[in-house]
């Protein structure tokens, strides 16, 4: 009986944590869907609007609330930025050259953040402790913490928000008339630029929420950068072009690496949970590369 | 002046060029006289979707370039435009290739036509309702997702879509491709209707010579990026050059594909023979 609880604790504990990877995911799927590119700045805008909300928050004592918005409002921006002066020149310029973009406006977002804010670690206070919930260790036996609670009603609340955003609205009706095909999209008169906004803004506060979870965990530092890879396995699981994949490839990734370290980590000497995933991720490749939820991509050649 | 109230729209020889070096079209000049239906004929290549792109400036986004000549829209130049603003200005393409929104249903694929419009909830349903009055069998299948509909479905939709920007020209580019003939009866008369009834122009891109010339007032045969002949669709549908080349008749009567072969490879030992 215990043996099976500690397994519940487990997983139960990969699947919240998994959600924080989904979050990020999120993030590279709303821009994936809409400019179909990978934003490998997306880590940077991680790192970027978590360090510039902790930073309103500690060197000017904003309080907390405003503070997020005034990241949230800062990512908008940035958002605004990249659209004028990274995608509109590169209209139509090749996928190819939007991916380079993306890895070069990771780097400016890193620097100027660290130019602005400094490059020491942070701590991320956000009021909820990274411990187990006492209500729940006693009744169920479970340990699961409390962060992790969070991160998980979080992450329901945003897919919850997003699917609203996209399904009842104008914009979302243009977003995914973009995401099918730009082209037609323009020529019925769906201005692209609106969308990239939207796209890009949408993306900029995700980062922020998931930023938020991370730091809160780990600390507001430079690794959240290369953290926000982990979405990446996540993404050949689910799909890159499936909100629904982002979520479900993160739980599936959460779970998995927890279990996989916990029962089978002590073979390898542990730590197996920083490669484990990229195994799994290999798997898909191999066998399923459109991941589970994506679009089959079919080319005309 | 008159000559821009007659021409809604009004294409001067105009060059256009891919990629800064090819060129796809030397020559092409052509009238739309407002609320009439001109036909652009021409065989695979010759510069028909070419034409359309640059009037919609839809160009810019496959690197092409009009860098000679003029086209005039409504009496304005359309020069500094870009398609979101030429679907604002009445002026509306629909793509080669009918290009729905697959994922989206049938329905929101109407509707997103109208997202240059500001419309309550209400008029877009109103709206709605007098587009399925053209588009009947899209009624019926509304709920659908686009992608799971037929060839002919597909094109009704993205005319029904492009009807929902309330346009004062169409562009239909190829809009019987691969559909079977009844289906591009159906089609046509609906173009027709839409020409009557809402006063549309429409400039229509074709390689059906025969059916595009019976539906429409004009007619613009080009060929490797110039205007070869033009007049009204009665005078080239009587045209003996055109009934041969473009409608498999000849003055001996109906030319089918072996006769064409055969004379090409008489003519071929001919060319053997002088050599």
């Amino acid at each position: 009986m215990d043996g099976l609880l500690f397994f519940m604790e487990v997983v139960v504990g990969g699947l919240l944590a998994g959600t924080m990877y989904s979050l990020v995911a999120l993030g590279f799927v709303l821009i994936f869907k809409a400019s179909a590119t990978f934003n490998f700045s997306q880590g940077a805008m991680v790192f970027f609007s978590v360090l510039a909300f902790c930073g309103f928050m500690q060197d000017f004592n904003i309080p907390f609330v405003l503070a997020f918005i005034m990241a949230a409002l800062l990512m908008v921006v940035v958002g605004l930025c990249t659209e004028r002066f990274v995608l509109r020149p590169l209209m139509n310029a090749s996928e190819d050259t939007v991916l380079m973009a993306t890895i070069g406006l990771g780097y400016v977002l890193e620097g100027l953040a660290q130019a602005a804010w400094g490059v020491e670690v942070r701590r991320l206070d956000l009021g909820i402790g990274d411990f187990p919930v006492p209500w729940i260790a006693d009744n169920l036996k479970l340990f699961i913490s409390a962060l992790d609670i969070t991160a998980g009603l979080v992450a329901a609340l945003m897919i919850i928000g997003l699917f609203l955003l996209f399904k009842y609205t104008k914009i979302g009706l243009g977003l995914r008339a973009v995401a099918d095909d730009a082209g037609a999209a323009s020529s019925i008169g769906i201005p692209l630029k609106h969308i990239m906004l939207l796209v890009w803004s949408a993306a900029g506060v995700v980062a922020l929420v998931a930023g938020c979870m991370w730091g809160a965990r780990a600390g507001v530092q430079f690794a959240l950068v290369d953290l926000a890879l982990k979405a990446l396995p996540v993404l050949i699981i689910g799909g890159f072009s499936s909100i629904p994949g982002a979520i479900i490839g993160g739980l599936i990734i959460g779970a998995t690496e927890k279990v996989l370290e916990v029962y089978i980590g002590p073979f390898f000497g542990g730590a197996i949970e920083g490669w484990a995933p990229y195994v799994l991720a290999i798997f898909f490749l191999l066998y399923r590369p459109e991941g589970l939820f994506g679009e089959k991509i079919i080319r005309r050649v | 002046m008159s000559d821009n109230i007659e021409n809604i729209l009004d294409i001067k020889n105009i060059e256009v060029v891919y990629d800064n070096v090819i060129l796809a079209l030397h020559n092409v000049s052509l009238k739309v006289p407002k609320g009439k239906v001109v036909a652009l004929l021409g065989a695979n290549g010759a510069g028909k979707s070419t034409t359309l792109k640059a009037v919609s400036t839809m160009l810019a986004s496959e690197r092409g370039k009009v860098t000679k000549g003029s086209i005039n829209y409504n009496g304005t130049s359309i020069e500094k435009q870009n398609p979101s603003q030429m679907v604002g200005l009445g002026m509306v393409q629909v793509l080669e290739g009918r290009r729905c929104f697959g994922h989206l249903t049938v329905e929101e694929n109407i509707i997103s036509g109208a997202y240059s419009r500001k419309l309550s909830k209400g008029d877009i349903n109103q709206e709605l309702e007098k587009i399925y009055g053209y588009f009947l069998r899209l009624k019926e299948r509304r709920k659908s997702q686009a992608a799971f509909t037929s060839g002919g479905e597909q094109q009704m939709l993205a005319v029904a879509r492009a009807m929902m920007a309330k346009p004062k020209m169409l562009l239909l580019d190829e809009p019987t491709m691969g559909l079977a003939p009844q289906l591009v009866a159906e089609i046509f008369n609906i173009v027709k209707e839409l020409n009557q009834k809402e006063g549309v122009s429409i400039l229509l891109a074709e390689q059906n010579t025969n059916i595009a010339l019976k539906n429409s007032d004009y007619g613009y045969i080009i060929e490797t990026g110039k205007v070869m002949l033009d007049g009204t669709a009665q005078s080239l549908l009587n045209n003996d050059q055109v009934k041969e080349l473009y409608l498999g008749i000849s003055k001996k009567g109906r030319k089918n594909f072996r006769d064409v072969l055969d004379e090409e490879s008489l003519t071929k030992r001919n060319k053997g023979k002088n050599n």
